[in-house]
């Protein structure tokens, strides 16, 4: 239903020496996600996996090569077209607003003013919507408060295909889990086209089907066993970048 | 007595559909129109003549009184004076503003001078919307004052918003605060066209305990200028914070000068403040969401300004 064709992004660059360049953050990315499965994306940090995400929204411009949606070339969508199209993104850092409130926010999204529709999309993503409907979704709220609020925008949407990125950064331990069974339940129960980009081995474990992306390529696709190794030696490799430079820095590769 | 102009002024200051309930004070070009007083709430012309004195007894509870302005007569511009002495141990709302119809080529204004004694441990809100309508091309201008005096244990909720359609305006607002009384200011202006709003606060913190919240909400559209000034001044052990936000569209100019002084070792002050376009991630949240450009503008504009 969503297909991507040789998919390439770059972005002008200043390399370390001052040279001005252009550097390639997405690399000829070529992948058709089918109607109604559940994806999950990893890969390093850097690695592009929001860019991809943002480029299916039309949040970031296609430098080259195209997105078919249904069937039809959005390549040069709106980011307003591919939301009523039934495109939908959860920001992994979602804006934070002044005065606007996650009433606003999510009677947007559902397109209802009923407060009583609300106030369910609001509990489902769980937290308490007595305490939230009239607050304002600024930088008073926590972390984990505003990833709920994002979730439950996006949920509000109905959409045909989403794409959560990092649902679960900020998320306590005790609702990691019903955010599975929620994003699950919405896969079975409307159909939707279901991609989740995170770290975290619940999400992966819970995928249909594993992408793993690095330096802007899908360079796995499969199930979580056979990725093992392949993340195993990720791990390795971040330590070594992570501290590359520092006196106390020791790569046991 | 009210024309079809009045109506609609009134009900944009004051949210009124015609006279309200309770006690109030309506006055339309300079003249008073109608007054209604309440047991406990008195409202009567000072010596001067040129203003009013409302008095609400101590223990007043959840009462409100109106006391809207509107300027229609081409040419005029009233300055009125108004005294407002609120008991102690009262709960009350106060909704002014002014509405100004100009329908001429003739400058229109309004200048409203208020002081409040807000006395121990009373609770005040007071509402003010400042609004100008009508196809006159005469200038129209606000130039408010309000003095605000707390008492021991005083606490003061103060909404100042200038909606549309003012040509000039040149706000004054101080306020002295006693021990353990509090103040919260929020003041919402939006500009357009050539308009031209300047809001000077002086806010000074004088006993044990008190505190002062200002926040000021700035939109400045078209080729329309606002400057905002705001001092808190802390004479004792206290706490106050400034938050002012100014929102850029098409080639609107703002000066903010949040300012802070502390005269006292425990004096808490703090800050914030922005000048800035709308922020790019909240226009994509709502565009994702379904919104259009201009859609998405003018919903994070409304949210900023409620
Ligand atoms: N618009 C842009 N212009 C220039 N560089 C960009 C832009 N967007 C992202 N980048 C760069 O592209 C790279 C990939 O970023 P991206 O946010 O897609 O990574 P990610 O895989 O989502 O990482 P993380 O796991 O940390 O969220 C990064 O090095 C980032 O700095
Ligand atoms: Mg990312």
């Amino acid at each position: 239903m969503l297909e991507l064709k040789n998919l390439k992004f770059t972005s002008e660059n200043i390399d370390p020496a001052g040279k001005p360049g252009i550097r390639t953050i997405i690399n000829d990315i070529n992948f058709t996600f089918e109607k109604g499965k559940f994806y999950a994306i990893t890969g390093p940090n850097g690695s592009g996996k929001t860019t991809l995400a943002k480029l299916i929204m039309g949040i970031n411009e296609v430098t080259s090569g195209s997105i078919l949606f249904e069937g039809r070339d959005i390549t040069k969508f709106s980011i307003t077209d591919r939301a009523h199209a039934g495109i939908a993104y959860s920001f992994q850092n979602p804006a934070r607003f002044k005065g606007t409130t996650c009433r606003d926010l999510i009677s947007i999204a559902a397109k209802t003013d009923n407060e009583e529709k609300i106030t369910r999309l609001i509990s489902r993503v769980g937290i308490c919507p007595l305490d939230f409907l009239d607050k304002p979704v600024d930088s008073k709220l926590s972390g984990g408060e505003i990833k709920k609020i994002e979730l439950a925008t996006t949920i509000a949407l109905d959409p045909k295909i989403a794409i959560y990125d990092e649902p679960d950064t900020g998320i306590d331990l005790w609702t990691i889990e019903p955010m599975v069974k929620l994003l699950k339940r919405e896969q079975c129960e409307h159909g939707t086209t279901t991609i989740v980009v995170s770290h975290n081995k619940v999400f992966l474990e819970a995928a249909d089907l594993l992408l793993i992306i690095n330096e802007g390529k899908i360079i796995y696709t499969g199930d979580l066993n056979g990725a093992m190794t392949l993340l195993n030696d990720f791990s390795i490799c971040n330590y070594a970048d992570i501290f590359e430079g520092e006196y106390n820095a020791r790569c046991y590769r | 007595m009210l024309d079809a102009i009045d109506k609609e002024l009134l009900k944009t200051v004051a949210e009124l559909e015609g006279i309200p309930k309770g006690a109030y004070n309506i006055r339309k070009n300079g003249k008073l129109l109608g007054r209604e007083v309440s047991a406990n709430i008195n409202i009567e012309t000072n010596p001067e003549g040129n203003g009013i004195i409302i008095n609400i007894k101590p223990g007043t509870k959840g009462e409100s009184v109106h006391i809207p302005v509107i300027v229609s007569q081409a040419g005029l511009n009233d300055v009125v004076y108004n005294t407002f002495i609120i008991g102690d141990d009262s709960d009350v709302t106060i909704v002014a503003g002014c509405g100004i119809h100009c329908g001429t080529s003739k400058e229109q204004g309004h200048e409203g001078i208020h002081e409040f004694r807000i006395g121990k441990n009373a609770k005040m809100k007071y509402v003010e919307k400042h609004v100008a309508l009508g196809d006159g091309k005469g200038k129209r201008s606000l130039n408010p004052t309000t003095k605000v005096f707390l008492e021991q244990g005083a606490h003061a909720e103060m909404e100042l918003s200038q909606i549309g359609g003012v040509d000039a305006a040149d706000r004054l607002n101080e306020a002295e605060l006693g021990p353990e009384s509090s103040i919260n200011i929020t003041e919402r202006v939006l500009t357009d066209g050539n308009q031209k709003a300047i809001s000077r606060n002086q806010i000074f913190l004088k006993g044990n305990d008190c505190k002062a919240n200002m926040v000021s909400r700035s939109v400045i559209k078209g080729d329309s200028i606002q400057d905002f000034y705001a001092t808190l001044d802390a004479r004792a052990k206290c706490f106050g914070h400034i938050e002012c936000d100014a929102i850029i569209m098409d080639n609107g100019r703002n000066e903010t000068v949040p300012s802070l002084k502390a005269g006292h070792s425990d004096a808490e002050l703090t800050h914030e403040a922005s000048i800035g376009k709308i922020a790019n991630d909240q226009l994509m949240k709502l565009m994702s969401l379904g919104l259009t450009y201009e859609e998405a503008v003018n919903r994070i504009i409304q949210g900023f300004l409620k």
